[in-house]
């Protein structure tokens, strides 16, 4: 009997011993991602990006917090392409448009790439700039009146669109139009859900977690049609010839940076240097090193400062 | 209080989707959490260790991993059917596993004495597992097996996760639009409970009606 | 009762048949499986290169450091809630009521709500009541919360399944209540469901797939994040459930030896 109970014991103990290890050397919880030091997309971008002279650091405000912190908190996604997708091989890596925007932030507020990314879950990126958890969120934020009731937007950074993708082959969709009646599919929590019934209230909107949930699922013929930002569509038609995107945006999806509701000081050194970053040719580096991959085009005039309504 | 009013359609058709789903499932789960028991205690070892590997494989993998494969790699492996459908049999194949594992320890507990005397009386297996087995065995596994179905009503709430609209989904949409957490939640927790108690006063009605006065 | 109870010794005719049976069956379930790999094969989903990212290290770090994410807020889980169980168990069988109905309401109610409700409640309503949670804590509340009550059930099943004779025992020896209950009920009640607990354990790792909302670095959401990068959705999820079916297959088979100990140990109890 004292065998077995030992034996017991040893298991209960090992396999706690085990996850005490594990909570040890594991990444600690909290989804901390410390700056990649230098990776191949950002170091040309980060060598000359502007830092703010002292006087821009306002004292008592959000940027002097940041300062002292030491670090910029973004709410941020792993799993977007192009945009921010966290890389297995290296997981201290975090590339894209929206993650070379924030390090750039990052550097102009503290003078180095220092960025802990927090993935918002469903839908709690106003929650999670309300509560303080995030300074800021670069996750293809639209600016909309409603959000900004809730959040201020600095920006607009870019112009995006909603378009339309199918199968390759397919001849009888060409764009938004010809999706009356069809079972279209789109991202749960993206501008599409209100959209697609919008312009073609007799289509079935089918929702799907994930992106590549969603493609997946349209070429296994689940639907007809995948709705969803055309950057996102140009990566996965790149990376799968079985996908094709038809026809242009048909919608203006104005990006905007998410912040406190109310932050009028940090929404106006946000502005500010965004500016700068346009002038300086950052932006269209940034561009170019990720939504540049994937469109035949060169960089695109970015949106006019506070042109959308919300921002 | 007024979102969830409000909303009350869209909420209820999650709820319809949520039961006839869920019922659907609790049926085929039963029947082939039997099966699969009768499978187990077969005199044929191929069936037998089909039957473990079958019980171990889904008693041991996330519900929704398993959701997620069987939507999107089933297409592949040639099976298309509906998403509600797949929805179902994915819960079906998962819980049937329980539903086994349930059953089997029941068998278990059913007196030596009446396999004996069933060989006895020259039953065959077949018969025996038939009409004297099996049938105080679930009667004497009605309240595990009731647990096993208000788990499985609590897991078609994961069916969200896959762009199935049933309750948790619907709350979660309603929620996005109209920011009041509160209601809308309490609204769809306590339905669950609801559905859970009812399973609930099911099993324990039915147990007493099929208990063996001995 | 062993299954052989069921049937006769099998005789020369019998056992034809049941390697006749035995053939057939073994031959439609080879049939199945063939069939469904040649259907993938068609679709493309067996060629090398969907799988080559597979047998790349980095790949697998990536995965497995999901998986020590996935074991560390299992663990917090089942410490948290097996000793919230026990308090929950005792609050549950004691004598004074006002706890009596405390512990009785909250485990009938924690354990019909589901659990990814549980969770949406603490990702939405707790903020808005301003209550932010570390990211952690977001996954293990709601964990916490659903499993105490199922620990909390076991434990009383356990504890009311000793004989009543231990306790009177104790208390004819002098012992105190609580004393009875720590030196005499408990220790043997949580041998007798060990692997009830350890079956809980494996369920509550099962749970923790559920961090995917939460967006907590465990092994689903790492297989999220990873087919969103290499767009190998069917391979990314097959090499992780094939992971979480040797972690849980490993805790299952520790679950099952704890069994055999114990009914070596104790003999099996009169059922006739």
């Amino acid at each position: 009997m004292i065998r077995r109970v030992f034996l017991a014991r040893v298991v209960t103990a090992g396999t706690l011993a085990v996850a005490m290890a594990a909570a040890g050397c594991g990444s600690g919880g909290e989804n901390a991602v410390p700056p990649a030091g230098g990776s191949s997309t950002s170091t040309d971008l980060l060598a000359d990006a502007p830092v703010a002279d002292a006087a821009a650091i306002v004292p008592g405000s959000t940027m002097e917090a940041i300062k002292k912190r030491g670090k910029l908190v973004v709410a941020e996604a792993l799993d977007a392409p192009l945009l921010s997708q966290q890389n297995p091989a290296n997981p201290d890596e975090v590339t894209g448009f929206d993650a070379d925007l924030a390090k750039l932030l990052a550097v102009y507020l503290l003078g180095k790439p220092e960025v802990e990314i927090v993935p918002p879950a469903t839908e709690t990126r106003e929650a999670l700039l309300a509560n303080g958890t995030v300074d800021v969120v670069f996750n293809t934020y639209t600016i909309t009146e409603e959000r900004a009731q809730q959040v201020d937007f600095a920006g607009p950074y870019f112009e995006s669109g909603l378009a339309v993708a199918v199968k390759t082959g397919n001849k009888d969709i060409k764009g938004i139009d010809d999706l009356g009646g069809k079972t279209v599919i789109v991202g749960a929590n993206t501008p599409a859900v209100t959209e697609v019934p919008k312009r073609q209230p007799t289509a079935e909107v089918v929702q799907f977690g994930t992106d590549p949930q969603a493609v997946t699922a349209l070429l296994q013929g689940r639907g007809d049609a995948y709705v969803q930002d055309i950057t996102l569509l140009a990566s996965n038609a790149k990376a799968n010839p079985k996908l094709t995107v038809v026809g242009n945006p048909f919608t203006t999806e104005p990006y905007g940076i998410g912040l406190k509701h109310g932050d009028a000081e940090f929404k106006k050194f946000i502005n500010d240097w965004l500016k700068k970053i346009q002038d300086g040719g950052q932006w269209a580096t940034a561009w170019k090193n990720s939504l540049g991959t994937v469109v035949e085009a060169e960089p695109p005039t970015p949106p006019a400062i506070g042109s959308v309504p919300g921002s | 209080m007024a979102a969830l009013l409000d909303n009350l359609v869209p909420l209820l058709q999650g709820l319809s989707a949520t039961l006839w789903m869920a019922v659907l499932s609790a049926v085929g789960a039963l029947v082939l959490g039997v099966i699969v028991t009768a499978m187990r205690v077969s005199p044929i070892p191929v069936l037998r260790g089909v039957a473990f590997a079958y019980v171990q494989l889904f008693l041991n993998v996330p519900l929704l991993a398993l959701l997620v494969l069987f939507v999107f790699a089933l297409p592949d492996a040639g099976l298309l059917m509906p998403l509600p459908m797949t929805a179902v049999v994915v819960l079906v194949i998962y819980e049937a596993a329980y539903v086994a594992e349930a059953v089997r320890s029941g068998v278990n507990t059913v007196a030596l004495g009446q396999a004996e005397a069933a060989r006895a009386l020259g039953l065959t297996f077949r018969q025996t597992l038939g009409s004297v087995i099996l049938p105080q065995a679930l009667r004497a596994v009605v309240q595990p097996v009731g647990n096993v179905m208000i788990a499985l009503v609590m897991n078609t709430s994961l069916f969200a996760a896959v762009g199935i609209v049933e309750l948790t989904a619907a709350a979660n949409k309603t929620n996005l639009i109209h920011a009041q957490p509160i209601p809308i939640f309490v609204g769809a927790g306590l339905t669950y409970m609801a559905l859970a108690l009812l399973i609930g006063l099911g099993t324990g009605w039915l147990e007493r009606r099929v208990a063996i006065l001995r | 009762m062993s299954a052989s109870v069921l049937y006769d010794e099998p005789g020369p005719k019998t056992r034809r048949r049941i390697f006749l049976w035995s053939v057939v069956s073994a031959l439609v379930v080879l049939g199945l499986v063939v069939l469904g790999l040649v259907q993938f094969a068609k679709h493309g989903q067996l060629d090398a290169e969907k799988w080559a990212p597979f047998t790349q290290w980095p790949i697998w770090e990536y995965l497995l450091v999901g998986l020590l994410g996935t074991l560390e807020a299992a663990a917090y889980v089942a410490v948290l809630s097996a000793v919230a169980g026990i308090f929950l168990a005792l609050g549950r069988l004691s004598r004074v009521r006002p706890l009596r109905w405390l512990a009785t309401g909250y485990i009938e109610i924690a354990r019909t709500l589901p659990v990814l409700l549980m969770i949406y409640v603490t990702l939405f309503a707790l903020p808005s009541a301003g209550v932010n949670l570390p990211l952690l804590w977001k996954l293990v509340l709601p964990l916490t919360v659903a499993n105490a009550a199922a620990f909390a059930e076991i434990f009383r099943a356990g504890i009311l399944a000793l004989p009543k004779g231990q306790s009177e025992a104790a208390v004819s020896l002098g012992l105190s209540g609580g004393q009875t209950m720590r030196f005499v009920v408990l220790p043997q009640a949580v041998r007798h469901v060990t692997p009830s607990l350890v079956s809980q354990l494996v369920s509550l790792l099962k749970d923790t797939s559920l961090g995917y909302i939460v967006a907590f670095t465990e092994l689903l959401y790492r297989a999220q994040v990873l087919s969103a990068y290499n767009h190998l959705l069917v391979q990314t999820f097959l090499v992780v459930t094939f992971i979480y079916l040797v972690c849980n297959g490993f805790l299952s088979f520790v679950a099952h030896r704890l069994q055999g100990w114990r009914r070596k140990r104790e003999p099996e109890g009169t059922n006739g």
